[in-house]
């Protein structure tokens, strides 16, 4: 298929245009929630210099989030703005896995966060973004390609970051490797749902804008594979979908708390100028 | 050795004359350096405080993080917040070299600050309920951090003056932050500009007391003639929050805010502002960890100290990380 | 008491490939890699960094006071600098020729960037 080198050229082709958004959803959601989910560790982490290095990623993955969004303004969807602070829970495409809650408590009250699961989380998430962004450079829209190179820039840095925290912990032993083990379970029940793409996924692989999933997970598990053996542990060979495909707008009551806090400010008036 | 100055030789009291010359010729002193035990107690005093006092800042700024109202604020105030964190970095670091001969350490500062010894600024115990908070904490409460912090850039001692250096360069776009967000609120609807001058009445009486007391007569001790002494800092805590005012209060009053004090104004004879004294009683209660969310923000510290514990055990034991 | 945790390690970067390591400041860490990990965020954000180096504090011999001594230097050594030829660029012009100074000489290496 031929390149497409503008919205506008985008715009003629309905089904086209209608693949390519639903693609584009899914990596702004994606990349909005986790990095709110990371921003609520903000000042809460095992270590202070951590506290400093994790929110660099949180802010690169924001970041990356409002690169998504933009080219889904230029596409007609509205205002960025509006399309991460105002969509309905249905709406959202993003992971479940991506919106679940840090640990018990929240960021203002109680936040007994996992340091694991959030180290697997985001470790296993950043592998699959790099995939998708190595996949994207390819891709027949040419904006987002471009995006795409840009973004995988940065997760070189993201990668090196949480591998080493997930080499480190899981050789550690004793509680924090049982701790690890559990966290690897919890994510791997989900994961799939990082991977899919979702009930478009079939007009998406036919545009070329992506590889095939099924490509993308064998590409996902043969970086994680050899990391897994380099702890001394074997990776789980089953990923699901436990708790719905976010690619369908199917979410837990987790997202819906995070979108009243992170619009508490924004719907008091949302024609404000903030 | 032979040197002309070898201070083992040398009795405490030439070791202190020596010292002395020394801050007066402007030298900067470093960590291993010899230093009498007054300066070396009160730089840990004044460091340790002003170190926790960034990482305590960051909590009422961050409670703003994820409810920041757009992309864009979003990402300036986690940026905002993680300087705030990286700045308690460099001064813990900075304070934790001070602190190492008595055998302390950063697990030390956080148990003196779980236990009360070690006190966070009077601003820090204070509320932001609303979203001006976060834009008046970033244009007033930096704007006065500005003013204490450049006074002391030419600290005596080396290893502060250099992490100085550097957060008084971050504390620029901090106040520029918080200006974006009050100038939005100031030229935004009624509603926006209530919210921004009900902020400003929330934290007037705590930035007047952000310079601490006038005098060791108004709250009984006073530690700004040891540090003026040993060339820390140069002016006194009522000068520079009458350069505070100077800078500041001509600009509150251009944006069309009224001053939370009706008596305030600038007596030209006197060459300065007068203006009505905070209860500096309740200062002290404030800094004993009686100021309205001491309690709270204590308590969101000791559950991620306590809950993050076990990944410090994990790595700190000799079989983790990097075998050797 | 996680005591191992907080090891010390001194940070040093370059800007860019051409330019001299700097140190930058000292950081926590239970280990070199997650020194390096932590490094560029803590002290280089808005600063490029081209590499980063991380050294553990124990192994950096240090001056002592006394030592520092040893640093100072008498100001008579026109001799180990341009500033003691300086007379030449008078008598090149005797002989019509330009002063071969460092600007100059410096120059040679072309366009190399």
């Amino acid at each position: 298929m031929t390149k497409i080198i503008s919205p506008d050229e985008a715009k003629q082709n309905s089904s086209f245009k209608s693949a390519l958004t639903e693609l584009l959803y899914q990596l702004a959601d994606d990349d909005f929630i986790l990095a709110y989910r990371g921003s609520e560790w903000l000042g809460l982490a095992p270590h202070i210099e951590e506290d400093v290095a994790f929110s660099s990623i949180n802010q690169d993955t924001m970041g990356h989030a409002a690169i998504f969004y933009q080219l889904l303004e230029e596409l007609g969807e509205g205002d960025m703005d509006v399309l991460a602070h105002s969509r309905p829970p249905k709406e959202r495409l993003n992971a479940v896995l991506l919106e679940m809650v840090n640990g018990t408590g929240t960021y203002l009250e109680n936040p007994k966060f996992d340091w694991a699961y959030t180290v697997v989380r985001h470790y296993f998430y950043t592998a699959a973004k790099k995939i998708k962004m190595d996949s994207l450079k390819n891709s027949t829209y040419q904006p987002l390609a471009d995006a795409a190179a840009r973004v995988s820039i940065e997760l070189f840095y993201h990668m090196m970051h949480w591998r080493t925290w997930f080499q480190q912990l899981m050789l550690a032993g004793g509680e924090a490797r049982t701790r690890m083990e559990k966290a690897i379970f919890q994510v791997m029940d989900e994961m799939e749902g990082v991977i899919t793409l979702g009930p478009k996924g079939q007009e998406i692989i036919k545009f070329a804008l992506i590889e095939h999933d099924k490509t993308l997970k064998d590409r996902w598990q043969a970086v994680l594979s050899p990391v897994f053996t380099s702890v001394n542990s074997i990776m789980p060979e089953s990923m699901g979908m436990k708790s719905g495909n976010g690619r369908n707008g199917e979410h837990t009551a987790d997202l819906e708390s995070a979108l009243a806090i992170m619009n508490e400010v924004y719907i008091l008036d949302p024609a404000a100028n903030w | 050795m032979d040197s002309t100055v070898s201070y083992g030789l040398l009795a405490e009291d030439e070791k202190h004359a020596l010292f002395i010359k020394r801050i007066e010729a402007g030298e900067k002193i470093e960590a291993d350096d010899w230093m009498p035990e007054e300066y070396r107690k009160t730089l840990i005093k004044l460091i340790s405080m002003h170190g926790i006092s960034e990482i305590m800042g960051a909590l009422p700024e961050k409670e703003w993080v994820p409810k920041a109202p757009s992309l864009k604020r979003k990402l300036g105030i986690m940026a905002k917040v993680q300087d705030e964190m990286g700045h308690g970095q460099l001064l813990l670091r900075v304070s934790e070299d001070l602190m190492k001969p008595y055998g302390k350490n950063r697990e030390s500062i956080m148990q003196d600050l779980f236990s009360g010894d070690l006190k966070f600024h009077n601003v820090f115990h204070m509320e932001a309920p609303t979203w001006a908070d976060a834009g008046l904490i970033g244009w007033l409460v930096d704007g006065a951090a500005i003013i204490t912090q450049t006074n002391m850039l030419d600290a005596s001692y080396g290893p502060y003056a250099r992490a100085l250096k550097r957060i008084c360069a971050e504390e620029v776009f901090h106040a520029q932050h918080g200006e974006s967000i009050i100038m939005a609120l100031a030229e935004g609807t009624p509603k926006q500009r209530v919210m921004l001058q009900e902020s400003l009445n929330r934290w007037w009486e705590a930035l007047l007391m952000f310079f601490g007391p006038g005098d060791a007569g108004t709250t009984g001790t006073s530690k700004q003639d040891i540090t003026i002494k040993y060339k820390i800092r140069t002016k006194t805590n009522e000068e520079l929050r009458q350069d505070f005012f100077t800078k500041y209060i001509p600009r509150v009053l251009s944006l069309g805010l009224i001053l939370p004090d009706s008596t305030m104004h600038f007596d030209k004879e006197a060459g300065k502002w007068i203006y009505k004294q905070p209860d500096w009683g309740k200062f002290k209660d404030i800094i004993k960890n009686k100021g309205p969310k001491s309690e709270e923000r204590l308590r969101l510290r000791r559950i991620s100290y306590e809950t993050n514990e076990w990944v410090r055990e994990a790595l700190g034991s000799a079989s983790a990380g990097e075998r050797r | 008491m996680a005591k191992g945790f907080y090891e010390e390690y001194e940070v040093f970067s370059r800007r860019s490939d051409t330019a001299p390591m700097l140190y930058q400041f000292s950081l926590l860490a239970p280990n070199e890699e997650l020194a390096l990990i932590m490094a560029q965020e803590n002290f280089m954000r808005r600063e490029p960094a081209s590499d980063i180096w991380v050294v553990k504090r124990s192994n950096i011999r240090k001056m002592t006071l006394e030592e520092k001594e040893t640093l100072k230097r008498l100001d008579n050594k026109d001799y180990r600098n341009t500033k003691g030829y300086g007379y030449l660029k008078k008598k090149w012009r005797q002989y019509e020729q330009g002063m071969l100074d460092e600007k100059e000489i410096m120059s040679w290496g072309g366009n190399q960037s």
